[in-house]
């Protein structure tokens, strides 16, 4: 792997921590959670995947990264020293490096798997999928999160992987995002001069856009005390069995006001079907207030077609991925019945 | 199954000579070494798939502090070089034109790695875009863009064969079927990145340490690409990290980097990140298989019409040899006496093609496999039987003259089948088929080793040097076999230690060396057979000199006497070896461990023999025997015997998903002898683990400029531990006249019927034929979609 160079900080507490973010913002910085996302996006491709034409030069039809700055460069006569800010201003346009990354391991406030007295769950941003999977809590509780741990990478990705970087990345086919969205996670995230609270369904606005501003970071993620007679479930849909990214995934919470009763309230998460995991929203119409027979179930599952919103990529088609978002919410809202009701 | 026979070391399952060294990490590979002084190599690859190069200015490059050598086609010249001299189609570097992403362009040698990544990205190289062609299908096709001049229409090479008479078979058919199989480039996804490290000592001597599996052929290669005389080139490889095809030829990085130390007179070593192993590629083509074959109404197959279209990227490689494979290796391992074969190698901007496990001829296999089964359902007849019907047995010869001297093809089908409880499982095929649980079985036949040189050539195919300690006790066994992971240093030591009754601590084994001895490496399944016959050779000439000595000083014959257990024993027993003992007390004065008892050990009688003749030196030298017919292109595909293996796949398929868990695999391969037979079945479970990656998930997918979209191994799929299903490895010993102790391949044959025994079960699970490689769940999806829309 061929990293860039950077510097890297590192802060003993949150409020070290967003002193750094404000006071470097300006040259670039990044959080190094578990790193298992950051390091691969600084990587440094052997072969450029951007190829810039050579604006305004006749000769050059094409060029690579080298053409990507004024040819007029090449003719220049410049000293060994200028050749590397070059290099780097020819880097740095295609890809933003940071100059620093802040390396939050060392701060204690940010771990952690606890549960209050009204029953509700807090996470601390920098718990690792590893902790959480083997959460007995989170699996009998959160079911679908537990889930979510379990098939995100490998075991190695898993134990340097944290839930906050994990959603932080927003990435749509995020394995841990996906099951928060259903689970009404919130995200607690702190500045240096404050702190507030979003909706994990919410945060992501883009594929690794999010609505986190300059100074902030994630400290933790708090998911409401599951009622009675509620439940949840994951599925991840991929062609291999571990170190996958989903083609489908489908996080499912419902809440039934009694066993084989009406559905109280219900949330649908859909992964990888567009540009951010969403919430299905038309489901909770079709669904709630109504006894979850299959005829039912089937047409939420179809509301929750409507709401997805796939695209063809080299990793699967739309309608492959649209026809799947459909099938998957049907098996995965009859798996959290089920669960709801104490039976699996 | 277990062992029935005599022999003490051969047949068992002893740990593996590097098992302990390679699970502790002391082992080292290439990259792991360092000399004093050492300078970092990169290289320069090309971001376009095809373009003219218009001018390479390295100015900048030159000037960056820490950099040492620059090179470009202007250092290197312009020879080519290629893997067969009839294609010798690549320069070191490109100097006219790009032809595909990755193509390499320049290299540099710096005092660290980020220096020489960044001198290469100073490099500026004006392109001018040319049209690309990525449609391996339609490359002949009139108006399509050209790569090379020499290739017409984009034909690399061509095969037209025509054994027996089609027509004949043709009119003797009862049913006619054609069938289309299309598969993707694939990456061979070693677990080591391909490195090299090369010098150059005082006296002009260039010493090359590189993870290939071929050194003799790099040898050739590095001196006739950089104009050096052959002696003055070595090539050394140090532990390798799989190699699978790609790592049998000379590559750039290793031509670059030997480039590099000649002109800088200093140690370098570049190492190739993963992307690059997947820009370099030399991995498996993609293919464009049809067939039309012909059975009697008893299932007698009658003939076989196969066309082929093979994408090979943009340079030759190993695809002459792949094209003749993908046709020659039908030719069994059933009776078949009419086959015609039109195979076509074309160039695309994609990166070169050339061998992976199995070579040209996987693809093609699962393709006449699945059209076998689709026969048997048309005739009503079980797959399995169909197959057993048409089987050749040992002694007999393919319709391209391919002669088979053991076979134990009936033995292996009959073992899968029976320990797979095949007839249980397939009588409810009928009323099972299409409900998501699927059965099926295929077969394969591979060579134990090519017949003939990649050059053309008299030489020896390997030697084995065998010498005795000459203070006593133990033997090294030098040879230029190339370990790659397959454990031939286990096998040349297991030999060795039975022929002279020693243990395997008391046996070492130094190879991987081009100065040691000529093998022509690890390549086409040929090492145990063939350096095996060699070192066996060299382990007997060691013992009849060490036996001649012993017999000679007491005045016995020495065929009355035998190496075993560590000690020389008389055929009778009743040996007085006193007086050998007393001499030898004599040289150890002082010595505290020094043997006893009545018998003579192994360290006495070869300190003694020389004390008596100096040292003691066994040799052996392999070549086959003149091979195969007199039609061009004969030679690919023979070789001294033939492997054949059969196997029954299991799958589950969730036909709303298409998601396909295989729960089974029975896999039985005839390797003549088993001469450890753990090494033998792990060879088996990695076919089979390759196998079914190649069949449900890899592929390399190029966007629309010709760049692949996954060239990692996070997005380049290959099972995971977490897939791998219940594997079951049946080892059928058929015997081998030409093999040392009846011993043939394991490592390429018992692949060939993975990827149609998985199909065929798919097929069974799903009531749909998929007709294109990987068999992804979004592939199974769409063809029950097609099924229901076409009801």
């Amino acid at each position: 792997m061929i990293l860039p160079e950077f510097d890297v900080l590192v802060p003993n507490t949150v409020a070290e921590a967003c002193g750094m973010l404000s006071k470097y913002a300006d040259k670039g910085v990044r959080i190094l959670a578990g790193g298992t996302d950051l390091l691969v996006d600084l990587r440094r491709p052997i072969v450029p995947s951007e190829i810039s034409s050579c604006d305004g030069c006749a000769t050059h039809k094409t060029g690579n990264v080298r053409s990507t700055i004024d040819c007029g460069w090449w003719e220049s006569d410049s000293s060994p020293e200028s050749d590397r800010a070059l290099l780097k201003k020819v880097q740095d346009s295609i890809h933003q490096y940071p100059g620093y990354l802040i390396s939050i391991h060392r701060i204690k406030e940010l771990r952690g798997i606890t549960t209050n007295e009204k029953g509700s769950l807090r996470v601390g941003a920098m718990t690792t999928v590893t902790e959480i999977e083997r959460s007995d809590i989170i699996r009998e509780k959160w079911t679908a999160l537990a889930e979510g741990a379990d098939s995100l990478g490998s075991p190695l990705v898993r134990n340097r992987g944290t839930i906050g970087g994990n959603i932080a990345n927003a990435r749509p086919a995020a394995d841990t995002f996906i099951p928060s969205v259903a689970l009404d996670g919130v995200l607690v995230i702190q500045s240096e001069k404050a702190s507030r609270k979003v909706s994990v369904d919410k945060f992501a606005t883009a594929p690794g856009k999010t609505v986190m501003e300059e100074g902030e970071i994630i400290t933790a993620i708090e998911y409401p005390a599951p009622p009675e007679f509620s439940g949840s479930a994951y599925y991840k849909l991929a062609n291999r069995k571990a170190l996958e990214i989903c083609n489908v995934g489908v996080a499912v919470w419902i809440a039934l006001e009694k066993p084989g009763g009406p559905v109280a309230d219900i949330r649908v998460a859909l992964g990888a079907v567009g540009p951010t995991p969403i919430l299905a929203e038309s489901v909770k119409k079709v669904l709630i207030g109504k006894k979850p027979d299959e005829e039912i179930i089937k047409k939420a599952a179809k509301a929750a077609r409507d709401d997805a919103r796939p695209i063809d990529d080299h990793r699967g088609s739309a309608w492959y991925r649209s026809m799947m978002v459909e099938l998957v919410t049907d098996r995965m809202i009859r798996l959290a019945v089920k669960r709801a009701e104490g039976e699996a | 199954m277990s062992k029935n026979n005599s022999y003490r070391i051969l047949n068992t399952r002893l740990p593996r000579v590097d098992a302990i060294d390679k699970v502790t990490g002391k082992a080292i590979y290439t990259d792991d070494m360092s000399f004093p002084g050492m300078l970092h190599g990169a290289i320069l690859h090309s971001p376009l798939a095809h373009a003219k190069i218009l001018n390479i200015d390295t100015s900048r490059a030159e000037r960056l502090p820490g950099v040492k050598a620059v090179v470009t086609y202007k250092e290197a010249g312009t020879r080519p070089y290629g893997v067969s001299p009839a294609r010798y189609d690549e320069t070191i570097f490109c100097h006219d034109k790009v032809r595909y992403t990755g193509d390499e362009i320049a290299a540099v040698a710096a005092v660290d790695k980020d220096t020489a990544l960044e001198a290469v990205n100073l490099i500026k190289v004006d392109f001018e875009e040319l049209p690309i062609l990525l449609d391996g299908l339609h490359a002949m096709d009139e108006g399509q863009p050209q790569l090379h001049e020499r290739y017409k229409n984009n034909i690399c090479a061509k095969v037209n064969w025509h054994f027996g008479d089609i027509e004949q078979g043709r009119k003797d058919s009862h049913i006619i079927r054609t069938d289309h199989i299309t598969s993707k480039m694939q990456d061979a996804a070693f677990l080591e990145p391909q490195s090299v490290v090369a010098e150059v000592d005082s006296h002009g001597n260039l010493t090359m340490w590189s993870s290939t599996q071929a050194p003799h052929y790099v040898q050739r290669t590095l001196a006739m690409a950089l104009n050096m005389p052959l002696h003055k080139v070595r090539v050394i490889k140090p532990a390798v990290g799989g190699g699978f095809g790609p790592k049998a030829s000379c590559s750039t990085v290793e031509l670059a980097t030997c480039l590099l130390a000649l002109k800088t007179g200093k140690p370098v070593k570049t190492t190739f990140d993963r992307e690059q192993v997947f820009l370099h590629s030399r991995a498996r083509h993609q293919f464009f298989h049809t067939m039309t074959t012909g059975v009697k109404k008893d299932g007698t197959l009658s003939f076989l019409e196969h066309h082929c279209i093979m994408d090979g990227g943009a340079y030759s490689s190993f695809g002459i040899a792949a094209v003749y494979y993908a046709g020659s290796l039908l030719g069994g391992p059933y009776r078949l006496k009419n086959m015609k074969y039109d195979g076509y190698r074309v160039v695309t901007n994609k990166p070169a093609c050339g061998a992976q496990r199995g070579h040209g001829a996987v693809i093609a296999r699962a393709t006449f496999e699945v059209q076998l089964d689709r026969i048997a359902e048309e005739l009503g007849m079980d797959p399995i039987e169909l197959r057993l019907k048409n089987v050749m047995e040992a002694g007999e010869t393919t319709c391209n003259e391919l002669y088979v001297s053991s076979f134990g093809m009936k033995e292996a089908l009959e073992a899968v089948r029976d320990s797979a409880a095949w007839k249980k499982k397939r009588t409810l095929a009928g009323k099972t088929r299409g409900t998501g649980k699927g059965i099926g079985a295929a077969c394969g036949f591979f060579v134990s080793g090519a017949g003939y040189p990649i050059y053309r050539s008299k030489t020896y195919h390997c030697t084995v040097v065998t010498k005795v300690d000459e203070v006593g006790g133990g033997v090294t066994v030098t040879s230029g076999a190339a370990d790659i992971g397959q454990g031939s240093d286990t096998v040349l030591a297991m030999i060795t230690a039975e022929e002279l009754g020693l243990n395997l601590d008391d046996v070492k084994v130094v190879s991987g060396d081009s100065s040691l001895s000529v093998d022509l490496g690890a390549y086409s399944s040929r090492t145990t057979l063939m350096t095996g016959h060699a070192c066996k050779d060299a382990a007997r000439d060691i013992k009849r000199q060490i036996l001649e000595v012993i017999g000679g000083k007491l005045n016995i014959p020495p065929e009355k006497l035998d190496l075993k257990d560590g000690k020389v024993v008389g055929i009778n027993n009743d040996i007085d070896f006193s007086a050998l003992r007393e001499e030898y007390l004599q040289e150890h004065k002082g010595f505290t461990d020094l043997p006893d008892g009545p018998e003579l050990t192994f360290r006495e009688a070869s300190r003694i023999a020389f004390l008596e003749i100096g040292s003691v030196v066994g040799t052996g030298s392999y070549r086959p025997p003149k091979l195969g017919g007199s039609f061009k292109g004969a030679t690919v595909g023979t070789s001294p015997a033939f492997g054949c293996s059969a196997q029954v796949a299991e799958v589950s398929v969730d036909l709303e998903t298409g998601e396909v868990t295989v729960d089974n695999i029975t896999g039985a391969h005839d390797c003549g002898f088993a001469i450890n037979r753990t090494q033998v079945e792990g060879q088996m479970q990695g076919s089979m683990m390759m196998g079914m990656g190649e069949a449900l998930m890899e592929q390399i997918i190029y966007n629309d400029k010709g760049r692949i979209m996954n060239a990692n191994l996070a997005e380049y799929k290959i099972p995971t531990s977490l897939d791998v299903p219940h594997l079951d490895a049946i080892i059928v010993e058929s015997n081998e006249p030409h093999g040392p102790y009846g011993a043939k391949e394991v490592g390429e044959g018992a692949i060939m019927p993975v990827i149609p025994s998985i199909l065929n079960a798919i097929y069974d699970a799903t009531g749909v034929r998929i007709d294109e490689l990987p068999v992804t769940p979004e592939r199974i999806i769409e063809a029950l979609k097609k099924k229901r829309e076409n009801k």
